[in-house]
């Protein structure tokens, strides 16, 4: 969580976005944080720089053939260590 | 510290432009520094990739290797998956094989590369800076390379990310039939923009003098898109509306400025540096809309899919994706600017699309049907050329290519929209890419006032290179031009062919986009003229 929540700061640093609350699991990309479709596309590809691997996170962001309106950071976390645990399963 | 080699990257650039606005008219030429370059050095037409497109032309050219080798067609690639087809945004990770960023960086030498596309999220091991190009501006800090130099940028008196940056925002609001107080607005944004890379070029040769110092001017192609007809010197006859001539003055100050800007980089750089220019194609004028998935679906390849009601609907019909029935759908054409067809092949049974043993056969039918595919009054026919993909995109990459790529009369982009006729006359001309380029070179050890035959875009990473005192890997497809420089050059600077290049793969990406994604780069794309 710690990971995501550093990334998505370092990304809006510049942005001059207003979020009541402070960043965290609960934080909305688009509601919250003001995220654009383009900017979920960065933050995938920011998320996998970091970890140096691809993610695959269509899984993700499409439920039942639609795609989903918005998502926590706690989402995405829970997201990303689920990928990570099943990689060194399988490895 | 010292720059040895100045590249400068004008998208879209073309001769049919440049060597009007290098004459002088009444007075001074409209590019009095460039008609210097022109005097005193030597240019070629540059031959782009068989489809005239950034992504594949720009890579390219940074590259060295056609899109067989380095695997990017288009701005955005799809994946086919059961009856769904996912697009993806392509990325620098994406490109398959080396760059010359990479390669001057692993030899030693400092690169500085500004605007380019494709080159984020950039290579950590590259030794210098990168800036990249299509990047809005709130995701360039995290894409510029090294950290911390984008706070370094942002210390430039004036500099403005937001100006600099590709803006979504604008390019979302504005349609393919521009209202004339749009398509001004739109020529007057990148006079600043264009400022704002020659601010930070100036500042980085100044400040680190990198060994290849490169930067991309890209207004010229965007500007070209919407205002060819101020441009185009075929277009300046007859009665001239005052917005016409209004617009064609604005459009020349944007070449005006630009060739200030590369008075000041070239003689920033100093008499001792070799400087090349290059743009990723040419420019010329479509006068037609090809709507060619509807010929398609006339033809029987084609299914579109019913439009659901309500606002799904609407969005539906407002997307720029073919909304395709693909239980039915054998061929297609995924986006405008692949100016492709792709054949749907079943690769497991119970797979939609044809059987792998019916291929040859069904692209030879569907070859057929496209060269059929006629004006009515003329019998001319619309596809100029029709490429099988193995003829233009041998490689490693070549199954991501369309299965034929496509080559219009007026060489513009296809329409993928469900609608009727499938071929109908603009009500104004529009300006597309045209296949060929400019090349130029300038400075020390080069030929002066010649004009050389075509070179292919794959020669300038070839150029760049010896340039720099590199050799030139054993597997790039291009070569040095043979006339560019002096002999007394040449013989002191003996070209010498090296070790192939390096693996330049990182891994595929696997993402996907929402209709939303897709629909903000299908306006990005429409607004630089490959939509209807």
């Amino acid at each position: 969580m710690a990971t995501v929540v550093a990334i998505v700061k370092d990304l809006t640093q510049d942005w001059g976005v207003d979020c009541a609350e402070p960043i965290g699991a609960d934080t909305l990309l688009a509601a919250n944080l003001q995220f654009t479709s383009v900017d979920i596309i960065q933050l995938c590809v920011a998320l996998e720089e970091c970890y140096d691997r691809r993610f695959g996170f269509q899984d993700l962001l499409m439920r039942d053939g639609s795609y989903v309106g918005d998502l926590s950071l706690g989402q995405l976390s829970a997201f990303v260590d689920a990928q990570l645990i099943r990689e060194e399963t399988t490895s | 510290m010292t720059v040895r080699t100045l590249f400068i990257g004008m998208d879209g650039a073309t001769f049919t432009v440049l060597n009007e606005l290098t004459k002088p008219v009444s007075g001074e030429p409209v590019m009095p520094f460039l008609a210097k370059i022109f005097a005193g050095g030597s240019r070629a037409k540059l031959r782009s990739t068989p489809n005239p497109l950034t992504p594949p032309a720009w890579v390219s050219l940074m590259t060295g290797r056609g899109p067989g080798h380095h695997g990017i067609f288009d701005f955005i690639r799809a994946e086919e998956r059961g009856d769904e087809v996912f697009f993806t945004l392509f990325d620098s990770r994406d490109c398959k094989v080396e760059t010359i960023w990479s390669i001057a960086s692993r030899q030693g030498l400092r690169i500085a590369a500004l605007n380019f596309p494709f080159t984020a999220p950039p290579q950590k091991e590259l030794n210098g800076f990168v800036v990249p190009g299509f990047i809005p501006w709130r995701h360039l800090r995290r894409n510029t390379h090294p950290e911390g130099i984008y706070d370094r940028l942002k210390a430039i008196p004036q500099f403005n990310a937001q100006e600099l940056a590709w803006d979504f925002e604008q390019e979302k609001q504005s349609g393919d039939q521009l209202s004339d107080h749009d398509r001004e607005a739109w020529v007057s944004y990148h006079l600043p923009r264009e400022q704002q890379w020659f601010k930070v070029a100036e500042y980085l040769m100044r400040e680190e003098a990198p060994d290849l110092m490169a930067v991309l001017f890209d207004g010229v192609d965007k500007l070209q898109h919407q205002a060819w007809q101020f441009v185009d010197p075929a277009y300046q006859t007859g009665e001239l509306s005052p917005y016409h001539l209004r617009m064609r003055e604005l459009s020349l100050s944007y070449f005006h400025q630009l060739d200030g800007f590369i008075e000041k980089l070239v003689t920033a750089a100093g008499p001792k540096v070799q400087v090349f220019f290059a743009s990723d194609h040419g420019f010329t004028a479509s006068t037609e809309i090809v709507r060619i998935n509807a010929y398609l679906a006339e033809k029987g390849y084609v299914h579109w899919k019913p439009i659901p009601e309500g606002e799904a609907g609407k969005r539906r019909d407002n997307s720029y994706f073919a909304y395709l029935d693909w239980s039915k759908t054998t061929a297609y054409c995924r986006t405008p600017s692949c100016n492709g067809i792709t054949i749907r092949v079943a690769r497991a049974p119970g797979e939609t699309g044809i059987a792998p043993s019916e291929y040859q056969a069904f692209r030879a039918r569907l070859i057929r049907d496209l060269e059929d595919f006629k004006d009515s009054k003329t019998g001319e026919r619309i596809i100029a050329e029709i490429h099988k993909r193995e003829d233009v995109f041998p490689g490693a990459a070549m199954t991501n290519a369309p299965d034929l790529q496509l080559v219009l009369r007026d060489f513009g982009f296809v329409s993928v929209k469900n609608k009727l006729p499938s071929v109908e006359p603009r009500q104004y001309p529009v300006g597309t890419h045209h296949p060929d380029g400019v090349f130029m070179a300038y400075g020390p050890g080069i030929e002066a006032g010649k004009m050389l035959g075509r070179r292919n875009i794959t020669d300038v990473s070839s150029t760049l290179l010896y340039s720099l005192g590199l050799p030139i890997p054993s597997d790039f497809e291009g070569a040095v031009p043979p006339n560019m420089f002096t002999a007394e050059y040449k013989a002191a600077h003996p070209i010498v062919i090296g070790a192939a290049t390096e693996s330049g793969g990182r891994e595929v990406q696997t993402e996907s986009m929402s209709d939303d994604e897709k629909a903000n780069i299908m306006e990005q794309l429409k607004m630089l003229g490959y939509m209807e």
